[in-house]
């Protein structure tokens, strides 16, 4: 029997997947900015999971609006990351630190 | 049953390229797994009765997204960085942190249990009409204006993307509109009287 638990449970798996890829990477902002799109796909089935077994269309809605924000997201994301790699020459994570000090 | 069978294999599937994602060192690898784990996903959204936005995540982001994700890839070249380990040494607490935070939100959804509706509560929609006209029924009424501030997001989007990455060509001949509109017309021709000349 599937349960709304199910998707919850498959949900808060996947979200944690993103949040541990995003700590434990150190090369490569790309793969931060992935884990940052599985971290929405779990938000995403929350969603739509409660949207099925209450069966009201607003989750669904809900989840049209964070497609189109994510899609946004990802392309100011990679704007910027080759306007990064153009003027550092890297996209490594440890060497990004003109900020520090 | 069969829905069982299939949920339960789509979401191993799920998580198993989700970890690939996170897992693998050369990044076009875990481009390709994310795609799977966006198709995996989507076929469990139709499990869901979702299909119009399983349609959407498959296109959009397989289509643009990720195919945006593997042209920023291929343009940087950063293939050759995959020597050195690609994970830091906070990495087995991030590990433990993770398993926390996986083992609360368990915790909290399996004790409230109760509070959520069960499938059994479940009514099918009214086979007539499908899940896309509803959704477009429902977005172009009750949701236009959040419609809109969505469509004008993506102009922004647009503009900032396109703004930060145009370099403007050195010695490219083009007009300045301000120094043409500021042009004062005594400064440029002069006026001379000249004697009429018998």
């Amino acid at each position: 029997m599937l349960t709304l638990q199910s998707y919850l449970t498959l949900g808060a798996i996947i979200f944690s997947i993103g949040v541990i890829g995003i700590v434990i990477n150190r090369k490569n902002i790309i793969i931060i900015m992935m884990c940052t799109e599985l971290l929405l796909i779990a938000v995403n089935f929350n969603f739509i999971a409660f949207s099925y077994f209450n069966q009201d269309l607003a989750g669904q809605i809900f989840v049209f609006f964070i497609l189109t924000v994510a899609a946004a997201e990802v392309a100011i994301g990679l704007a910027i990351l080759v306007a990064l790699y153009r003027n550092k020459k890297t996209i490594d994570v440890q060497e990004l630190k003109s900020l520090r000090n | 049953m069969i829905k069982e069978l299939i949920f339960y294999s789509f979401s191993s599937v799920l998580i198993c390229s989700s970890l690939a994602v996170v897992l693998f060192r050369n990044p076009v690898y875990s481009a390709v797994s994310l795609i799977l784990s966006f198709i995996t996903s989507g076929f469990l959204w139709l499990l869901l009765e979702a299909e119009f936005l399983a349609i959407v995540l498959i296109l959009v982001y397989v289509g643009a997204v990720m195919v945006l994700f593997l042209f920023v890839i291929m343009m940087l070249n950063i293939n050759k960085e995959t020597e050195k380990s690609s994970f830091n040494s906070v990495a087995p607490f991030a590990v433990f942190i993770g398993l926390i935070i996986v083992a609360e939100l368990i915790t909290i959804i399996w004790i409230n249990s109760s509070q959520f509706s069960t499938s059994s509560t479940v009514i099918q929609q009214s086979s007539q009409m499908g899940n896309t006209l509803l959704l477009g029924t429902e977005l172009f009424t009750n949701y236009i204006l959040d419609f809109e501030i969505a469509g004008f997001i993506l102009l922004l989007a647009i503009i900032v993307a396109i703004s930060l990455t145009l370099r403007p060509r050195k010695n490219l001949k083009t007009q300045v509109a301000s120094e043409q509109i500021n042009v004062d017309p005594k400064k440029r021709m002069k006026l001379v009287d000249l004697k009429e000349t018998k």
